[in-house]
């Protein structure tokens, strides 16, 4: 997938550490995101790509590294400052964190609804437009997240992420849990929001089919730091051990 | 043997020192979500919500626990006061304990297990299910959103409960006095009313107000940094009942000693 990624540079880590008492999960992270692009992060389970993604929207802090969001550095930035730079990203949580107080239409226009004061109804339409796109049906809308299967709160969790059009998407692992069909659906999403709005996304997954899909270059966590980094083409291609298992153990036929 | 001495005496510290830092943190957690309860926005439908469930659906239980606890009251004290058990002593003691005591304390207990219980598991279990991470990507402070409404809503409408747990306390005294102890009605009426004292009223408003914010204040605080899976919600939950109910029982006491030394 070739497309046009801007020199922009929109997310920007530097020997980021993150430790928790004393283990060490992740060291000397770096990578740049640039506008337009889509990164994929791919790594064992446990490896530390939940609480990367955690660092970089501001709900862990890192030991030491910095963290730049559109030229900013969050770590340490005043509260006020912070929020600003987030309202920028759309996030998807690995366990998809719905508010299960709210219906599902609720959940998706959180974030507009209450900073653009939008009227019950139109947050209503707005929600179903999103939606739509994402193989939903309207009536679960006014069902809460309990009421709707797991596949369906994770597509509500990305509605939710992409709902007012953010600047930077961060999935975690979006598309594990649904069908392929389901999957490759989202997976068109992310293409679409990153080549439409001009956004940049990072997507975590386990998926490698899906990376070959999205990602315009793959990085691997392994033993706590970066262990491998590139396009899905050199990926499909690589060497490195980690790699190869991990596309022969998902999908024999990519390799060939 | 001094290993066991040293150990012992080590344990103690390390407990003072973490009931030391807990009170540190807490106190932190307050003035925080105090400082978000005067800043702009306010979630008026939130903060009506929690004051249709703090105050309207606590009082069935408020209510009953009030209204025998007056008629206990009128009971023991006639039992109690062989020598002068009429009108005006029943009506009196029953009067005086009521709203200064046994209104706030009670109502304060009974919500504290009702309200703190549900607040602290409700916001725990949004911590471990990561809501609360989510909120604040979402736009929104978490301490604003979910914790300031509930702390508004609790110090409203504890107040409201108590002055109503201390009508019904009082009437259930004086169904007591007239239907089994066979006092005069009007006497009786007239004791209350006459030895009705302002001071009483307002003492018993403003510890209603006070365990308000105890119990939201601390349900909340256990609830915002319960641990993470099903255990830490049911902690949370433990933690702030326990905690609030000895809060309530100590405050009472300094609160009716500022008031009447
Ligand atoms: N809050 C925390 N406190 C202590 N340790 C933590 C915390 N969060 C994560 N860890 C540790 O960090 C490591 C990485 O966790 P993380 O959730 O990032 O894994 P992951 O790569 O996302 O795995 P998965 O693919 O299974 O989601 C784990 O060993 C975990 O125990
Ligand atoms: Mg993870």
């Amino acid at each position: 997938m070739k497309r046009n990624i801007n020199k922009k540079i929109v997310i920007e880590v530097n020997n980021l550490r993150k430790s928790f008492n004393g283990n060490i999960v992740l060291k000397d992270i770096n990578f740049k995101l640039f506008e337009g692009e889509s990164l994929a992060i791919i790594g064992a389970s446990g490896s530390g790509k939940s609480v990367l993604l955690k660092n970089i929207i501001g709900l862990l802090t890192p030991d030491n590294g910095s963290i730049e969001i559109n030229k900013t550095n969050i770590v340490n930035l005043p509260r006020v400052q912070k929020e600003n730079l987030l309202q920028d990203l759309g996030i998807t949580f690995q366990h998809g964190a719905l508010f299960d107080s709210l219906k599902n239409w609720e959940n998706i226009v959180f974030k507009v609804k209450n900073r653009e004061k939008l009227s019950n109804k139109n947050a209503e339409i707005l929600a179903l437009s999103i939606i739509k796109n994402l193989g939903l049906e309207p009536k679960i809308l006014n069902l809460y997240p309990s009421e709707i299967s797991g596949g369906m709160q994770k597509r509500i969790a990305i509605a939710r992420a992409i709902c007012g059009n953010p600047k930077i998407l961060l999935f975690d692992e979006p598309t594990s849990g649904l069908d392929p069909v389901t999957g490759s659906l989202i997976d068109k999403l992310i293409i679409t929001a990153v080549k439409t709005v001009g956004g940049s996304a990072i997507t975590i997954t386990h998926d490698m089919s899906s990376v070959c899909r999205i990602a315009d270059k793959v990085i691997l966590i392994d033993n706590q730091t970066i262990g491998w980094s590139g396009t899905p083409k050199q990926m499909l291609k690589s060497k490195n051990s980690k790699i190869q298992e991990f596309i022969k153990s998902t999908n024999p036929n990519l390799f060939k | 043997m001094f290993k066991y001495v040293f150990n012992f005496m080590g344990s103690i510290g390390r407990k003072c020192l973490n009931f030391i830092s807990l009170l540190g943190h807490f106190f932190l957690f307050f003035t925080q979500t105090l400082s978000w309860i005067f800043r702009p926005p306010w979630y008026f439908k939130r903060i009506f919500s929690q004051i249709l469930d703090i105050g309207y659906f606590s009082l069935p239980v408020v209510g009953l626990t009030t209204f025998f606890s007056g008629m206990v009251l009128a009971l023991q004290t006639y039992n109690g006061f062989t020598d002068f058990n009429n009108e005006t002593t029943v009506a009196r003691v029953v009067l005086t304990s009521i709203t200064r005591e046994l209104g706030p304390v009670l109502t304060g207990l009974m919500v504290a297990g009702r309200i703190g219980a549900k607040m602290a598991a409700e916001i725990a279990t949004m911590r471990v299910t990561e809501q609360i991470d989510a909120l604040g990507t979402l736009g929104t402070r978490p301490m604003q959103y979910l914790i300031a409404p509930k702390v508004i809503a609790a110090v409203i409408c504890i107040p409201f409960l108590v002055m109503i747990g201390n009508t019904i306390g009082i009437l259930g005294g004086y169904v007591i006095a007239i239907y089994k102890l066979d006092f005069n009605p009007n006497i009786y009426l007239y004791a209350t009313v006459d030895y009705l004292q302002w001071i009483d009223i307002i003492q018993g408003l403003v510890k209603a107000a006070i365990f308000g914010l105890i119990i939201s204040m601390v349900s909340c605080y256990f609830g915002y940094y319960a641990s993470k899976g099903a255990e830490g919600v049911g902690y949370a939950t433990t933690a702030s009942v326990v905690i609030s109910s000895i809060m309530i029982l100590t405050s009472t006491y300094i609160i009716t000693a500022l008031f009447f030394g």
